[in-house]
This record gives C-alpha cells, structure tokens and sequence, in this order.
C-alpha cells in the first residue's frame, strides 16, 4: 500500500492509471471470497458439494501436485489455440475473398447465413461421430467454432468506405496498394474483435469436445472431478479456467496492440 | 446495390452453393455411409423418434429451458446492468468480480451446476442464465451510463414519483438497450441450453442428438442437427423482428 | 490580374463583370480541364434522374474557378465526373489533351467530409506521404511531405494521428496529402464548407498563397458566393434541372486579396451583386447593397 500511495501522490489521478489499479474492486472480490467462505463455513450455505474457497486453494495444490493440472491444461490450450489459429487464416482469408469480390458474396452469403443458423455446440456429436475421440476432433470442433465470428468480422471489416477507396483512386494507387494501404488497415481493429471473440468461442468449444468427447484436458478433468466427487478440485479447475480465458484474451489485445498500434488506436481500442 | 449492404438484403442466389451442395450430396451420396448418409436418410431416420412421441417433447424442453432462461437473464441484466450503470463507485467496486464472473466459459460451469444441484432442470436453468445475463447486462450498463442528465431531470422538474420515474423515464429510454443485449443474448442461450443437454443429457433435443451419437446413428445425428437449425433460425428471426419493431416504434415511425 | 504569365483567354481587361460569351474558355492549347456537353443521370430510390445536362466547361492552366450553386444542384456530382470518379452518362471530359475515363494523373479531388478522407491509423506525416510511396525514394518523399506540410502550416503536427487535430487541421492534412502529390489540377469540393468561419477565412487565404506559389490548377466547388468571389479568376453558377452553367463571370479583382479590404472594395461588391442575382437572391442583396452605399 504505502508504494501505492506514493505512486498516486507522484502521478496525477490518470485514466490509465485508475484503469489499472483498482483497489476497491479487488477488495470486493476477495470480500466477495471471504463471505463465500464463512457461508459455506458456518452452514448458511449448505450444499453437499460447495467447498469453500480454502478448500479450492488446496485442490489446487493437490492438482499442481500431481501434475494433473499442468497436463490437462497444455492439452486444452495446446488444442484451443491450433484451432483457433487454423480458424485465423482461414477466416482471414476467406473474410477479405468474401469481403472484397462481390459476386462471390452475392453467390455464397446467404449459405453461410444459413449454416450460421446452426447452434455450433449441435456440431460436437457430429465431429465426434466423424473424427472419434481424438486431439483431431477437437482441434476441428475449435477450429470451426472460431471460424464464425473471424469470418464474419473480416467480412464486415473488409467493407470500407467507399470515400478511403476513392481517396485511393484520386492518389493513383495501383490496386495492391489499396488492398494493402487501405482495405487491410482499415479492417484491422474489426478482425481483431472476431479474433478475441473467435478466441474465447474455441476454448468453450474445446471444454465441450473434452466433455463429451475426447478424454483429455480441463474439460475432461471437471468432469472427472465431478463424477469422482472431489469438488474442491473441481472448483480449482473452473478456477484455472477462468484465468486461462483472461489471459489468453490479455495476451492476444497486446500483441495486437504491438502490432497494430495506430488501427487500433483509430477505432478507440488502444488503451 | 444499396439493398446488398443491409444484412437483410443478401440475396437469396447466395443459397445456391448449400442447395447445390446438398442436391450433390444426395446424388452421390451412399445411403449406408456410416460418416456422410445423404439427406433424404435424415429426415427417415428422424421419422421414429417422431412416431415415438420423443421428438415434440425433446423441442419443448429445450424451447422451455432457453424461454424461461432467456427471460430470468434478461431481468438479472436489466436490473443489475441499470444499477451498475447508475453508480460509478458501484460499478468500479464490482466490475473485476463481474469481468471474473464472465470470463469463465459457459461449458465449464455444467460440471459446478451438476455437483451442486444434481442432474434436473433447475440445474439447466443456473447454466443458461449465467452467460446469457452479460451480453444484457453490459448493454444496459452503458446505456444507462450514456443516459442524459437532462433526462434524469425531466422527472424531478415535474414532480413524479420514483415509480413513475422507472415506469415512465428509464424503462422507455433503456428498452432499447436491453433488446439489443437480448438479440445477442437469444442465440447464445440456444447455444448454452443445447450445450447442456448435450453434455449431461438431461432431456431436450441436445440429449436426443447426444443419445444418436453415442449410438452411431449418424442420419438421425444429421436430422436433428438440421432440427437445432431450424430452431436457431426462430430464435433469429423472431428477436431480429421483435428489436426491429420496437426500435421504429421507439423512432416514432408507424 | 497579377498573375497575366497565365493566360486565361479573357484579357487583362481591368473592367469588373465582364461578361464571357459562355463559359468554354477557348484557348485549347493551354486548356487544363475541361467537359463538353457533359450530362449525369443518377438513378434514384425515385427512378432516374437528370443531374446534370449539357454543361461545357474548360478552365485554363492556372486558373483558380468557383463552381457555385445551391444545395443539391449538382456541384458534387460535376467535380467527380471532372475528377474521374463517375464516369458523364452523356459528353466528354478532357484532361490535358487526353480523355478522362478514370482518376487522371495529375488530378487530385479533395473532398468536403476530411473525417472520412484520412487514414485514422496513419500519422499526419504518413497520410501525406500517402499518394508518393510508390513514385519516390524515401529521401524525396520526406522532402516532399515536409515541403507540403510547411506549406499548409502543419509542420508541427507531422507526428499527431489526425483525428487528434481540430477540423480545420484535417482539411489542412487532406490538402497537404494532395500537394504532395504536385497535382497540376485541385479538385474541391466545398472544402471550407464544415469549418467555422474563422478557420474558414484563414485556410481561403493560405489557399491563396499556396496557389500563387504553385501555379496549380484550381476548380473548387462551394456554396458560398462571398467565398466563390473572393477566391476564384472566375465564378460558375450551376443551376437549373438538369444542372448546368447558367452565369459565367469573370473576377478580374487584384491579388493578393485581403479578407477585409477585398471585400470593401466596390468591384467586388458589385460582382458579388451580380453573383447573387443570378442566384435568385436580388432583392434581400439589393437592400444590403444599399446600406453599404449609405455607408
Ligand atoms: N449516388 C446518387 N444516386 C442518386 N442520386 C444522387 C446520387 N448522388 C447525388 N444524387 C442526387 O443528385 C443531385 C445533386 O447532388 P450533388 O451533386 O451531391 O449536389 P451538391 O453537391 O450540389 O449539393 C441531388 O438531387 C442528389 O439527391
Ligand atoms: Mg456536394
């Protein structure tokens, strides 16, 4: 605290720092811990298998331990990010074909409109069924879940505005160069957000397909923990989980935020 | 060209590369193919879960849950989105444990909701609703941050009560916000219903579908994946019309 | 006239509001732009519609020509088929001797809406440089984008991204990124016409001095008369539907113009009056004319 303070003494109240640090919320969720723990405790909440927060701590421990977590945990990311990645180049590519060549979108659109209609997880026993239980149905389940919102994203992002292409004409670009000056910055901050959303979507999809399907990873171990009635551990896994998603989704704004500082910070997303 | 630009206006030619697709597959296609039966297998193999009075009941269990799920998220959002969105100091003290709260994937709290509540459909209830509540909630969170104050302060000028205050000021002005947060949410509730009742097969149409998987019954897997489709497309179709209404109506436009 | 190197085909006669026999200026072989016959049909959500019908125009090397007419009356449409943007449903336009099917070289359109004309995620240094990346080596391009960026007074601001400048800025940054470009012909389309009028009167006369300067061509598009006098060598009025030149007047007032004495002086109310009265504004003009006399 004392250094806190002093920083905030130094450095006048700005966005960014009060962005950053808030200290009162993250009282709130560890009060928020604290009354889950003295319910669960005291016997206000009484459910057979709600341990409280201690007890999470030490599955956790229990699960590092026996390197159960570490595992399960490389699998899933290992599988939601190759899907995820796969599902980038191939959403970013056929995105801006969509995007850019009418006639292809005019005579394929309403197709992809049609199978978005279908719940993605109503895919799971599909893939199950044509892949079996293996790392290569999941990679697919993950790849196809984030394929969507990618897609859609490059396809709306590559839609620019018509003035950027004039201004485009008007200084004599030759056609690469608006695709690559132009077009490509100028749908950049949008295949971000399908890439975030894409992100997220592929490690709900691969949980699932370690449900239901393949026996490996997080998605795996809560179900185990689960059936073996060890909740503690279970909870510690929804825990890792959690964290997982938020990281993943931190890393990939930074990286984007390196690379793509000025498109990012056009469409008020830099942070 | 002006008509292709809304998402309403693409052109229905689009559809013939899945027609095509789907008249290909049909041709081509080996009717004992344990992976691709060709579509005129799906609907015969559905046919008996039809006869067997498994189908209807399955449809409305997953309407049921998505319905009631739908709605109770759509109130915890709109409430709880209007109160964070009415406090600065309330939504700074609560935003991490919200953002924590979010972060955590929809398909990992089945297992939480199955140890603690068993295998029932309360428990179906507790998984749709969590993820369903955000997309409402945060759309009604900045609208009613990007509230004017002037707003706020007709009311007060005239003298209403703090009833007629919601009643007649906010609910009008935060509708919008929360239709969007529904149009959103609506699909994704879907998603999350079938997502339960794959993966613990507590009735409905997912645990149909999941049930045709485990026994290889890969045209009636097919079938009801077209079923999910269909579902989907009026979950779609019904929310798109129903925002699209109220905001004209909203606009003052007949 | 002070710039009389220019040849505009009309004279240095000293008189003001001579009026040309039409508005083709006929000295073919100093003609930078020009339209013959020019007519746009635009289909509407309301069926065709005629825009534009017969409109002849030719503007010499170096001239500096208002387009004027109301809200509507077709002045956006003629630039951008002057500008290679929309191709005339009926007529020819000539650049430069050759005929304009596309964006011609050497012609740049600057357009009202700056927001959306510059790259939000390039610098104002990048976006200038846009339109000379793949004609130059970097050395020259640098030259030439600082060059420009002198010019209209953004030097300064090389490293902001635009939409953290005013307005007025980044009308300067979308000009700036079309001098770079060493265009012989500006196009304009109401480029002052969203800017306050303070900022308005001051970018009128750096136009000016960029003008002298550079010799380019200038066809600027504007609703403004007082703006279309005060700038131009000579004032077009579009009107009628289908649009075309219905008055062509010459503005043989002195350069440099001065915002405050220009605008006293009898010759450029006298034009301005004529301006006005072909606009369909004379009696309102007319009072307001009176008061100056008394004055
Ligand atoms: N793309 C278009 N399609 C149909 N009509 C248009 C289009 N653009 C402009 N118009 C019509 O052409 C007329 C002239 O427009 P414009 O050239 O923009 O006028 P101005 O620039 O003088 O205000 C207007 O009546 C306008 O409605
Ligand atoms: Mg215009």
């Amino acid at each position: 605290m004392p250094e806190a303070s002093a920083v905030a003494s130094r450095v006048p109240p700005s966005k960014a720092l009060r962005g950053r640090i808030n200290a009162v919320g993250a009282a709130v969720f560890v009060l928020g811990l604290g009354v889950w723990e003295l319910a669960v405790r005291t016997g206000l909440l009484d459910f057979a298998y709600l341990p409280p927060p201690s007890d999470v701590v030490v599955g956790l421990g229990e699960l590092i331990e026996t390197g159960q977590l570490q595992g399960a945990l490389a699998h899933t990311l290992f599988v939601a990010l190759s899907g995820w990645a796969l599902a980038g180049l191939l959403g970013v590519a056929a995105g801006s074909v969509l995007g850019l060549v009418r006639p292809v979108w005019r005579y394929s659109m309403a197709s992809l409109e049609a199978l978005r209609a279908l719940p993605i997880v109503a895919f799971v026993p599909v893939a199950v069924l044509l892949y079996g239980f293996s790392a290569r149905m999941e990679i697919v389940v993950a790849c196809y879940a984030a394929l969507w919102p990618i897609l859609l994203n490059t396809i709306s992002g590559m839609r620019t505005e018509q003035r950027l292409i004039e201004v485009g004409a008007v200084l004599r670009l030759s056609r690469p160069a608006v695709l690559w000056k132009i077009r490509l910055p100028a749908a950049t901050a949008q295949i971000v957000v399908g890439l975030r959303l894409g992100l997220s979507i592929s490690l709900v999809l691969t949980l699932v397909a370690e449900m239901v399907g393949n026996p490996a990873g997080l998605g795996f171990l809560l179900v185990d923990k689960a059936e073996a009635l060890q909740p503690a551990q279970m909870f510690a896994g929804v825990f890792v989980v959690g964290v997982a998603g938020i990281v993943l989704n931190a890393l990939l704004m930074v990286a984007a935020r390196l690379a793509f500082r000025g498109q990012l910070n056009a469409a008020g997303e830099g942070g | 060209m002006a008509g292709e630009n809304g998402t309403g206006g693409t052109p229905l030619r689009g559809l013939l590369p899945l027609a095509a697709l789907l008249v290909l597959w049909q041709l081509t296609g080996d009717p004992d193919s344990p992976y691709f039966p060709p579509p005129s297998e799906w609907f015969a193999a559905v046919r008996p879960l039809v006869e067997g009075n498994e189908l209807l009941p399955a449809v409305a269990a997953t309407s049921l849950t998505f319905l009631i799920g739908l709605g109770v998220a759509t109130l915890i959002g709109a409430i709880v989105g209007t109160l964070v969105g009415s406090s600065r100091p309330a939504d700074r003290a609560l935003s991490p444990s919200l953002e924590f709260l979010r972060a955590l994937p929809a398909a990992s709290l089945v297992p939480v909701a199955t140890l603690i509540l068993g295998y029932t459909t309360q428990m179906k209830l507790v998984v749709v609703v969590l993820p369903a509540t955000w997309p409402i909630l945060l759309a009604c969170r900045s609208a009613r941050r990007s509230l004017s104050p002037v707003l706020l302060d007709v009311p007060r000028t005239l003298g209403l009560s703090r009833r007629h205050r919601a009643t007649k000021i906010l609910t009008p002005a935060l509708l919008p916000a929360v239709l969007l947060g529904v149009r959103v949410a609506a699909p994704l509730a879907l998603i999350i219903t079938l997502l339960v009742e794959i993966v613990t097969r507590v009735d409905g149409l997912g645990s149909v579908l999941g049930a045709a998987q485990a026994n290889f019954l890969s045209a009636q897997v097919y079938g009801l994946l077209t079923i999910t489709g269909l579902l989907g497309y009026l979950v779609n179709w019904v929310v798109t019309r129903a925002d699209n209404a109220v905001s004209r109506r909203m606009r003052g436009e007949p | 006239m002070t710039r009389s190197s220019e040849p505009t085909g009309h004279g240095t006669g000293s008189a003001a509001g001579t009026d040309s026999p039409g508005a083709t200026n006929g000295t073919d072989g100093t003609d930078s732009i020009s339209c013959e016959g020019v007519g746009v049909t635009l289909s509407g959500s309301s069926g065709a519609l005629d825009v534009l019908g017969g409109v002849d125009i030719s503007v010499a090397r170096g001239e500096f020509v208002s387009i004027l007419g109301t809200s509507g009356s077709g002045k956006t449409t003629l630039l951008r088929v002057l500008g290679g943007l929309l191709p005339a449903t009926t007529g020819t336009v000539r650049c430069h001797g050759s005929v304009v099917t596309g964006p011609a070289d050497g012609v740049v359109t600057v357009f009202q809406d700056y927001v959306h004309s510059l790259l939000p995620w390039r610098t104002v240094r990048r976006n200038v440089g846009l339109g000379i990346e793949a004609g130059c080596d970097r050395a020259e391009r640098d030259e030439r984008v600082d060059e420009a960026l002198i010019m209209v007074g953004l030097r300064q601001r090389a490293d902001e991204y635009p939409w953290r400048l005013s307005g007025g800025m980044q009308q300067r940054v979308q000009i700036a990124r079309a001098l770079a470009t060493r265009p012989r012909v500006l196009l304009m389309d109401e480029p002052f016409g969203a800017l306050d009028a303070m900022t308005k009167a001051s970018l009128q006369d750096q136009l000016q001095q960029v003008q002298e300067l550079t010799a380019t061509t200038v066809v600027f598009v504007t609703h403004d008369v007082e703006e279309a006098v005060y700038l131009s060598d000579r004032v077009l009025v579009l009107d009628g539907s289908p649009a075309a030149i219905g008055l062509a007047l010459d503005i043989p007032l002195e350069r440099p113009r001065h915002q405050v004495t220009t605008k006293e002086s009898a010759d450029y109310l006298r034009l301005r009056h004529r301006v006005y009265e072909a606009l369909g504004h004379d009696i309102g003009e007319r009072a307001r004319l009176g008061e100056h006399d008394h004055a």
